[in-house]
Formats: C-alpha cells, sequence, structure tokens
C-alpha cells in the first residue's frame, strides 16, 4: 500500500507540475540524443582515424641516380630508427610493377628507360604515427644524403583529426550547457512539486511520516522525467540511424546498435533524474518548514 | 502518562510562551485546557507530539522523553498519538477515505487491512456514506468528524485535540464532544484545549486553566479571576 501511495503521489506530482515536467523532459530527451550521438560520431572518427594511421606509410624517394648498393647504405641508416616497425624496399623494377598495376601501362612502353627512382615504404610504430612525430622524421629523413623526398598522406589525417576535435570540443561544451539546464529543471519541478505540497508534507510530518515516504514521491518524480526523456531519445535516435542507414547504404546499424541505444539512454536518463531529485528533495523539504 | 516537569518554551526571541510548568496527565482521563487565546494551549499541546521541544525542562510522553529523542523516535511517538485541529488538517484534494487511510498507508499495513479498518472508523464517525468524495467538499463539521476517524486509526493511547470545536456551531461542536467523550469512553486519554466554556461548562473531566503561559493553581478555580478567565475564554 506504501508503494502504491508513493506511485499515487509520484503521478500525481507530475500531472500537477506538467508544464514544467514537459520542458525538463525535452531538455533531457536532448542531452541524452547530443550525449550519445556525439559519442557515435566521435567513436566512428576515432576508429576511422586509426584505421588510417595504421594503414599510413611514409615513401621515402631516393635521387633517381642512385645505384641499389647506396641505398643500401640509407636503407642501414635508417634501420638505426627504433620508431620504425618496417621498412619494405622497392626497387626500381617493383616500381615499374606497381606502375603497370595501377595505369595499366608499361612505364618503360612510354619513356625509353625507367625514370623511377628506389625508394623505401615506411611504417613507423603505432604510438610513432602522430603528425607531430611524421614531420620531424620527415624533415630528419630527408637531411639525409641521397634522399629525394619524403611523403606522407598528412594532409588528411590532420583535417581528420582537427575535425574529431572540433566536434568534441564543440560537443562537450553544449554538453556542458545542456547538463546544468537539466540539473536545474529537474530541481525546479521538485522544487515546485515540494512547495505545492508543503501542507501534506506538514500533515503527514505530524502522523508521523518518516523520511523516506517523504521524499520518495519527489525522487521518482525527477527518475521518471529521465526515463521519459530517455525513451524519447531513444526513439528519435533509432529514427535517426534508420535514416542515416536508408540513405548511405554503406552504413548499416544492427540490432545490437538498437539494444544499445536503449540501455545507454535509458540508464542515463534515469540515473540523472534520480541523482538530482535525490540530491535536491530534502533541501526543499527542510526549507519550507524552516520557518516553523 | 504525560508529565511536564519545568517546562519553559521561548519561540525564537519571543520568550515565555510557557512558563516552568508542572503537570501530571493520568491514562485514560478526558483532561480539558482552558484558557484564552494565545495563553499557551497550543503550545503546551505541540509539547505532547513533539513538534516542538522545551526550551528548559523536560516532557515525558509514554515511555519517550523530550530530553534525548531522535527525529525517528518521535516519528514513532506521533503515530502512538492522534491529533485533532482547528483547521482539521485534511489533505484537501484526497478523498475522506485516503485521508483516514494515511495514517495506516505511513504505517505500512497491508491494502486489505487498511480497506476493512478505514471503513469502520468511518462508520464509526458516521461518514461511511461519504469515503469516496474529497476532503474539500465535506462541511466544517463532516471535515472534523473524518479528522477525529484519522485520528483514532491506529488506535492510540492518547487524543490530542487543539480547540477542535474552534470553527464549528454549536450543534457540530456537541457533536465532536460527544465523539471525543465516546472515545474516551473506550479507554482512550482525551486531552482538549478549548476557549469554549459555553460548550464544556456541564462536563464532569479535569480542568486545566491556563493565563499567560502558566498554569493557574486549583484552588484558584473558581475564583473571581477564574471568572474573567470564563469571561476572556467565551467572548460570546
Ligand atoms: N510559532 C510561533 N512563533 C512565535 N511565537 C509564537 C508561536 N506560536 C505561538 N507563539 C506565541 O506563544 C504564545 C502562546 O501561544 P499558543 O500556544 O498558540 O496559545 P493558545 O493556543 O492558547 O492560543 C502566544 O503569545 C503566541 O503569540
Ligand atoms: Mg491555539
Amino acid at each position: 500500500m506504501k508503494f502504491f501511495f508513493i506511485l499515487r503521489q509520484t503521478f500525481n506530482n507530475l500531472w500537477r507540475e506538467r508544464t514544467p515536467v514537459v520542458a525538463t523532459v525535452l531538455t533531457i530527451c536532448i542531452a541524452l540524443t547530443i550525449l550519445i550521438a556525439l559519442f557515435e560520431v566521435s567513436w566512428t572518427l576515432y576508429s576511422q582515424l586509426s584505421d588510417l594511421k595504421s594503414n599510413l606509410v611514409i615513401e621515402v624517394y631516393l635521387d633517381p641516380a642512385l645505384s641499389e648498393k647506396q641505398a643500401g647504405t640509407i636503407q642501414k641508416q635508417l634501420e638505426q630508427y627504433n620508431t620504425i616497425e618496417r621498412i619494405r624496399f622497392i626497387s626500381k623494377e617493383t616500381a615499374a610493377d606497381i606502375f603497370r598495376e595501377e595505369f595499366g601501362e608499361n612505364i618503360t612502353d612510354i619513356l625509353d628507360e625507367n625514370p623511377l627512382p628506389i625508394s623505401f615504404e615506411i611504417r613507423l610504430l603505432p604510438e610513432y604515427n602522430h603528425p607531430g612525430y611524421m614531420s620531424l622524421f620527415k624533415k630528419q629523413v630527408e637531411s639525409i644524403s641521397g634522399v629525394d623526398e619524403v611523403h606522407y598522406r598528412h594532409a588528411v589525417i590532420e583535417k581528420l583529426e582537427q575535425l574529431t576535435e572540433a566536434i568534441m570540443v564543440s560537443g562537450i561544451f553544449v554538453l556542458i550547457i545542456l547538463v546544468f539546464a537539466m540539473n536545474l529543471l529537474i530541481r525546479n519541478t521538485i522544487k515546485l512539486s515540494v512547495y505545492a505540497k508543503r501542507r501534506q508534507i506538514e500533515i503527514m510530518k505530524i502522523l508521523g511520516a518518516g523520511n523516506m515516504l517523504i521524499r520518495m514521491p519527489f525522487i521518482l518524480e525527477g527518475a521518471f522525467e529521465g526515463l521519459i526523456g530517455g525513451i524519447l531519445s531513444a526513439t528519435g535516435l533509432i529514427v535517426m540511424h534508420k535514416f542515416i542507414a536508408s540513405s548511405f547504404s554503406l552504413v548499416t546499424f544492427s540490432l545490437h546498435t538498437y539494444k544499445l541505444i536503449w540501455v545507454y539512454t535509458l540508464s542515463l536518463g534515469i540515473l540523472i533524474g534520480l541523482l538530482t531529485s535525490a540530491g535536491s528533495v530534502g533541501k526543499f523539504v527542510n526549507k519550507i518548514f524552516s520557518k516553523k | 502518562m504525560i508529565q511536564f516537569s519545568q517546562v519553559t518554551v521561548n519561540y525564537g526571541y519571543v520568550p515565555g510562551a510557557l512558563k516552568d510548568i508542572n503537570l501530571q496527565l493520568r491514562d485514560g482521563d478526558f483532561t480539558l485546557l482552558i484558557g484564552p487565546t494565545g495563553s499557551g494551549k497550543s503550545t503546551l499541546l505541540r509539547l505532547i507530539y513533539m513538534d516542538i521541544l522545551p526550551s528548559s525542562g523536560t516532557v515525558t510522553v509514554d515511555k519517550w522523553s523530550s530530553y534525548r529523542i531522535s527525529p525517528r523516535q518521535i516519528n514513532v511517538l506521533r503515530r502512538n498519538i492522534g491529533v485533532v485541529f482547528q483547521d482539521f488538517k485534511l489533505i484537501e484534494n484526497m478523498s475522506v477515505f485516503d485521508n483516514v487511510a494515511l495514517p495506516l498507508v505511513i504505517e505500512g499495513y497491508r491494502r486489505k487491512y487498511i480497506i476493512r479498518l478505514v471503513r469502520l472508523l468511518l462508520d464509526e464517525v458516521n461518514m461511511l456514506q461519504s469515503e469516496r468524495q474529497q476532503a474539500s467538499t465535506l462541511s466544517l463539521g463532516e471535515k472534523q468528524r473524518v479528522a477525529i476517524a484519522r485520528a483514532m486509526a491506529k488506535n492510540p493511547f492518547v487524543i490530542i485535540a487543539d480547540e477542535p470545536t474552534g470553527n464549528l456551531d454549536r450543534e457540530a461542536s456537541r457533536n465532536v464532544l460527544s465523539l471525543l467523550e465516546r472515545i474516551h469512553q473506550n479507554g482512550t486519554s482525551v486531552i482538549m484545549a478549548t476557549h469554549d466554556y459555553e460548550l464544556i461548562k456541564d462536563t464532569p473531566y479535569r480542568r486545566i486553566y491556563m493565563e499567560n503561559g502558566q498554569i493557574l493553581p486549583p484552588d484558584r478555580t473558581f475564583s473571581p479571576l477564574n471568572q474573567r478567565i470564563n469571561l476572556l475564554a467565551d467572548p460570546q
């Protein structure tokens, strides 16, 4: 009976303060949606970035006039670097083969002799796969005599890295504001409900009701707002996923993703609502009775 | 038993709402607390259900003492006391049934038991026909009867009634008084504060006269001073 009483009070509170409750639920929904979307986008970008990085090779082109023997001494020099995972030697012939594969024509058919230089394909150890070290490495290697040019596709990576960072920073900024607003609005509905019920609380206290019974309806009120916010957010996210999945046939989202979205939004929503209301209801109740 | 020893109450910077009160109330008694507005009746009653604690001195209620009582124990004490007020203190937007059920819900009783008991209580105060009605729709006399049913719900050892007839007309007042008398006959102590001397003048119960936060000595109960108090207490 106690349980039903608490639930009835909770829904009574929610209905009584329905306008601020709707505003609060929507804010929770938006905050959770942004949080999850932000997490997904940055996670996708991050995994693509690390994919790209792990496939990244640095190409070191040698002076075309260099012989294979001279190239061998440069390779020895390069092997001194303990930041390198492996080095692949690409002879003039191999380069010509690669050229043929990519362009479908023999370079020696076009030109009289093979103009392609000897080169190395270098893969760095994963922990050195970042633009800072790469540009340093490039500079150092280019200073070795006999090395003509060092290439890597840094532009793409730097762009992607900047993008990830920008999304993260602005997302976190928006999120902080939303978390703040969410907290404020949840506390506000609890405050309004406690104030509306002040006479009932006073009566229940005279009848010997404990803190648990008095506070629980308000705590559940916050939790319920979080729950509804979470449900709306999950629904919105899944609709967005379906839309993205149907417009880009490349991206598909599994049932597993949907389950995870439900779990994350609901548990986060309930947790935020519960903690915020539980943390503030005591203060509001005491404030009302402190004047006595 | 309820005992006051050397009890003084000061409200904030306002001293002497009660001054050095010594009083003993035996179990099973019907006690009338008589005195003009501001004489300290409500203050004395609030001490019994420990809505306030004395500034000095000790109040002992059954096995609880105001000297060192935890908030949790105050709740337990309140669940063993029935309280009735001039302004009824019903939850206006709840039904008659739910109002009377409230102390039983607080105690954590089962639904079936609550339904049976509330019906019995409402029948007792002749309000069973209105059990579904919202409390706000009742007449004042009906509200007080519902409040008394609620106070009786836990079968308390004492009922505290603070001017229970203060807002009621003559007939409703007599009705409430006879209800309290019936409760008393069934073995429950009743302590009733009133300034309606007309209502209680023919009752045989113990009377405690108060003025300015003090209890007047019994030998002055029928003194001319007391006549003056009676006049003050009953301005009509
Ligand atoms: N909450 C309060 N704050 C300050 N003074 C109070 C408060 N309650 C009562 N008093 C004062 O205490 C005295 C006794 O009041 P009360 O016990 O209510 O008397 P009664 O019930 O006999 O009318 C009065 O002078 C009143 O003004
Ligand atoms: Mg009073």
